[in-house]
């Protein structure tokens, strides 16, 4: 059940360490970001392999910075420090990262990671949805150099990230989109405690004729293995007018790139209908901060 | 006519032990160790239904750390029910369960346990025991158990029917023959828990002379030390059972047995040393929880709103074990479903059954909610077809106030203001301007409904073989406080605070002058378990007879030392003045010091000898039950929003009207009232305890899988209306107040759902994938 075979819990204060570290442990050593999700895990029995836990704390990985191209956010900022980035209150363009930090309880805003969150490969989660939605590069460094991934690379599965034993991420980086841009994001949940049953987060750009110029949907939550793009949605509204009729279409779409899960928390039909609900409201508030 | 001069009761006084709680609650039992303490583990059946052939413990206690290994071979064969308000013996209940059985009635029941050093290691130990098990066909599903060729849980007990109680009264036939309209519809409810914050935990310790003493979480003092001794077939005498301060949460749960007191007793009886146990969150899920119940509920009605037949009939899944079963369902049939509304003729039959599913157990309002949310429901069908006002339909066919009482007519409803609950708590909550069912516009639809409660218990008075008195022992202290002794446990909703305002009032001294002393079951007198809405109205008036009669002793102590005459003295605040005569006064304290003085005494003069009359601890003792069982009256509005693309549910308001008599100390009551509120909202919309249909594994094994609301899911907005009807048998006018807090909210947001899109949901919990099915969107 719990963690049965750990060995070690290393506090490392330089790259190298955990490089050292993750070498002696492998694919059984499991870097911690904020901590959050583990009891889950354990109580669940998905540790039990796990012989070394990575504490990152120390390696400077906190802090936040917005320029005129975008924001850099480092791995190990708190949703709680996140949330006080001064773009959030004015940005529309960022509206999906501050509408997706206003869903986890204080708790886990406290201690929850950017970096962890990601990392987690955890379809259930909020953040990354966002994320995606907003286009987020990471920036991923090893025991060798350092290298650019886009998040969407990030996700090899349930649970399963790509990152090679002993790389962590190290940044998170939104590019501010050109043109007028606003993004949303809707998080449908059984209790303000619980993981998400589907969530939404959706990025627009409009010209001023109300052509769509570009657009990002982003999908989460027992839809499928990873956070996924809806491309026939994106595609039903990319180059058109922007009409009501339009976007109930394309949420409609996103039925076709999803493969929803049926568990305790709802059935895949419920799951089904929920993403085109939400996907349709996400983009409606979207297109409300546009204005 | 209620008293208005009091100086303790009725005011918003602070929880005694509210900080030390905040900082952790050195007081709670699972802050509790003994030195050298060792920690206990269950092994538990994967199977649900098993016969176990044999147990090889061989590896296990080679392991180094491991003290004991228990098998049902090493366990006293003694069959018991873990129920503690009644008897241990009593004939009006089942004795089917033992500590460790080799039949396995449900999953994750223990087979064999463990004692060792550490925690880990114990757990460690488990899995290096051996069983090898013969699997037998499972039930999950009553209605299935109870089907010629299903498999048999109990030897002997055929279709796995526990029991089938009935009453009747009148011709019920012939009532809906004299209707003009009959309703009729099942109401179903789910298993749910009662998740208490603090797990089910206890210490046993044994001494060289086999007497065993007992540190545990549960809600019964006395019914722990009477459980462990007829489980271990020994004296009463020879268990000592430990009050603690207090203890994280009951809501009925932990007014039962569960496997590891027992076994603690039983590991340290063999190690000799204490021994250890405490559930994790999986292990009090599958304890016990609220019964599953099915409810065919049938009503005839004249043209003029008034009933002329009521019929129900009943299924409980009661699961693997008895327990609470048999009795869960009477108090469901009477105080539940048929005496609150009157009804000439009116009959109803149950059926408890046996079932590989989880034991059940006592939960908040003990088969009420499953009761009210069928008759509250129907009663709204019932008013929305035919057009009647809900308030007033419920006036016509509910008991007015100087009624006799419909369970037992010796007794009359003295106190009952349910038509001021209604009125009251409808005009608060706007009830007048609710709009027509299903006339919202829009996505999110909001709507208001309401449902009552006519008729519940303040204890267990009058009810067969149910324990009922009380005791208390004050003692007054020279510096002028008193510390109260009593056997009641605090769950969690204030309890100490309650009794010692009571105690305080009596005596005449302010509230921070009284504190609880704990003590044992070597100590104190009995009292009845934390349950049944009992402890201010029973435990109560238990502290008030000892207030009273220890201020009777003050009071004639200080008549002597002032040369006083007794009648004309009279204490409040701490001081004892002569009526009339306020220059003429003495300190409780004062008063306190000579008689617990030397019997000769060094003053100014020289020694001089006091008298003889004044001397001694001035204590005052009580063991009684009250005359009868004052039934509270309630009524609840709620406003919801449903979101009718989502089928998500928002319960925006709530006003909660309760007749209670007289309201000791505001703000636990307020708590009462919220508290019961978020379970009511949980029973209501999300919670459900789930199982895997192939093994009968709780699936729910922590809060990440089972769905209680959070702060986030209350209302703002929260009102509640106490009515002071003052009960005459009650402490200075109080009667019950807890469980109704439970009992209402879940048919009032069916009926406010209703009332917002004109569909009628009759399971809970009303889910959104519910409401998008009925509103034909999914």
């Amino acid at each position: 059940m719990a963690l049965v075979k750990l060995k070690e819990f290393c506090i490392p204060e330089s790259p190298g360490q955990v490089s050292a570290c993750a070498a002696k442990y492998g694919d059984n050593a499991l870097i911690l970001g904020g901590g959050s999700f583990i009891h889950g895990l354990e109580a669940r029995g998905l540790l039990s392999e796990v012989e070394a836990l990575i504490d990152i704390r120390k390696l400077g990985l906190a802090g936040m910075a917005a320029t005129g191209e975008g924001v850099r956010i480092g791995a190990m900022t708190t949703f709680a420090e996140l949330e006080k980035l001064p773009e959030l209150a004015s940005a529309a363009w960022l509206g999906a990262l501050k509408d997706a930090l206003t869903y986890p309880p204080m708790q886990i805003k406290n201690v929850a990671t950017v970096g962890g969150c990601i990392a987690a490969s955890c379809p259930f989660f909020d953040i990354p949805t966002a994320f995606l939605a907003l286009d987020a590069k990471l920036t991923v460094s090893g025991a060798g150099a350092k290298r650019e991934i886009g998040l969407a690379e990030l996700f090899a599965g349930l649970f399963e990230n790509s990152l090679e034993p002993g790389e962590l991420i190290t940044e998170v980086r939104l590019a501010k989109p050109a043109g007028r841009a606003a993004s949303a994001f809707i998080k449908l949940e059984g209790t303000a405690n619980d993981l998400a049953i589907v969530n939404a987060a959706v990025r627009i750009s409009v010209d001023a004729a109300g052509v769509c110029q570009e657009v990002r949907i982003a999908l989460g939550g027992g839809v499928g293995d990873s956070v996924v793009r809806s491309a026939s949605a994106e595609k039903l509204l990319l180059g058109q007018k922007l009409s009501a009729d339009l976007i109930q279409h394309a949420a409609e779409a996103v039925g076709q790139d999803i493969s929803p899960m049926e568990d305790h928390r709802a059935t895949a039909a419920y799951r089904l209908a929920m993403a085109k609900v939400i996907t349709r409201r996400a983009l409606n508030q979207a297109l409300s901060r546009l204005n | 006519m209620l008293m208005t001069n009091l100086n303790v009761v009725g005011k918003r006084v602070l929880r005694q032990d509210a900080y030390e709680k905040v900082v952790g609650g050195k007081g709670f039992p699972v802050n509790f160790s003994l030195p050298g303490m060792l920690h206990g583990k269950m092994l538990r059946s994967p199977y649900p239904h098993a016969r176990i052939l044999r147990i090889d413990t061989s590896r296990a206690e080679q392991l180094p750390g491991v003290k004991a290994v228990m098998t049902p071979k090493d366990v006293p064969q003694i069959p018991f029910n873990p129920i503690f308000f009644m008897p241990a013996g009593s004939m009006g209940i089942h004795r089917d369960m033992l500590i460790l059985s080799d039949t396995v009635r449900f999953a994750g029941q223990p087979v064999a346990a463990v004692a060792a050093t550490t925690v880990a290691i114990a757990e460690q130990a488990l899995q290096l025991i051996d069983v090898e098990y013969e699997e037998l066909l499972a039930v999950f599903d009553p209605e299935e158990a109870m089907k010629e060729g299903a498999p048999e849980i109990h030897v002997g007990v055929k279709n796995n029917i526990r029991d089938t109680p009935s009453f009747s009264a009148g011709d019920v036939e012939a009532g809906f023959k004299d209707a003009d309209y009959i309703f009729e519809g099942t109401y179903e409810t789910q298993r749910v828990h009662t998740c208490y914050m603090e797990p089910r935990v206890c210490v046993s310790d044994t001494d060289s002379n086999g007497h065993i003493t007992i540190y545990s979480s549960i809600g019964h003092l006395f019914g722990l030390r009477e459980r462990m001794a007829y489980v271990l077939g020994l004296p009463v005498s020879k268990v000592t059972a430990v009050q603690a301060p207090y203890v994280g949460g009951s809501f009925g749960s932990k007014i039962d047995f569960a496997y590891i007191e027992a076994l603690s007793a039983l590991l340290s009886a063999k190690t000799r040393k204490p021994v250890r146990f405490e559930h994790t969150r999986y292990e009090d899920f599958i304890c016990n929880a609220r019964h599953p119940m099915k409810v065919h509920l049938k009503t005839g009605i004249k043209k003029d709103g008034t009933f002329t037949a009521r019929y129900a009939s009943t299924l409980c899944d009661t699961s693997a074990y008895s327990t609470h079963g048999p009795e869960v369902i009477l108090v469901h049939a009477y105080f539940g479903l048929m005496l609150g509304y009157r009804s000439p003729h009116m009959k109803w039959e149950g059926t408890v059954v046996f079932t590989n599913n989880m034991p059940g157990g006592a939960f908040r309002g003990y088969g009420a909610p499953q009761a009210a949310f069928a008759v509250e429901s129907q009663i709204d069908e019932i008013c929305d077809k035919l057009g009647f006002d809900p308030i007033e339909f419920r006036l016509k066919n509910t008991p007015r106030q100087g009624d006799p009482h419909p369970f037992n007519p010796e007794w009359k409803l003295n106190s009952y203001a349910l038509d001021e609950c209604l009125n009251k708590g409808a005009e608060r909550m706007g009830w007048s301007q609710r709009a027509k069912t299903g006339s919202a516009s829009g996505a999110k639809k909001r709507g208001i409904g309401m449902a009552a409660h006519p008729l519940w218990v303040s204890g267990c008075v009058g009810f067969p073989d149910i324990y009922e008195h009380s005791g208390a022992i004050i003692r007054l202290n020279v510096d002028g406080t008193a510390y109260l002794s009593s056997a009641t446990m605090d769950i969690g909703s204030g309890q100490n605070t309650t009794l010692c305002q009571i105690a305080a009032e009596e005596l005449g001294l302010a509230f921070d002058s009284v504190r609880m002393a704990p003590g044992n079951t070597d100590n104190l007198p009995f009292d009845a378990p934390t349950h049944a809405s009992r402890v201010t109205y029973s435990s109560g008036n238990a502290v008030k007879v000892a207030a009273a009669d220890a201020k009777k002793n003050l009071l004639e102590v200080a008549a002597t030392v002032m040369e006083a005459n007794v009648a004309d003295l009279e204490v409040r605040d701490g001081m004892i003045t002569v009526k009339g005569s306020p220059a003429q006064a003495m300190s409780v304290a004062d008063v306190v010091k000579r008689a617990e003085s030397p019997f000769m005494v060094i003053g100014a003069q020289g020694p001089a000898p006091t008298t003889l009359k004044e001397k001694g601890t001035i204590m005052g003792i009580s063991s009684v039950a009250p005359p009868a069982n004052a039934s509270p009256a309630v009524a609840e509005f709620v406003e919801v929003e449903v979101d009718t693309e989502t089928g998500q549910v928002k319960v925006l308001r709530a006003v909660y009207a309760h007749d209670l008599g007289r309201v000791v100390n505001p703000a636990a009551a307020e708590g009462q009232v919220e508290g019961g509120l978020q379970q009511g909202i949980g029973f209501a919309l999300m919670e459900k305890m789930l199982f895997d249909p192939e093994t009968g594994a709780c699936l729910t094994s922590d809060f990440l899988d089972y769905k209680m609301p959070t702060a986030v899911e209350m209302p703002s907005k929260i009102e509640c209306i106490f009515i002071e009807s003052n009960e005459p048998t009650g402490p200075f006018g109080a009667k019950s107040l807890a469980e109704a807090c439970l009992i209402v909210p879940a048919p009032a947001i069916a009926n406010a759902i209703y009332n917002a899109i004109g569909v009628r949901i009759r399971s809970l919990p009303i889910t959104p994938e519910k409401i998008l099915a009925a509103l034909g969107k999914l």
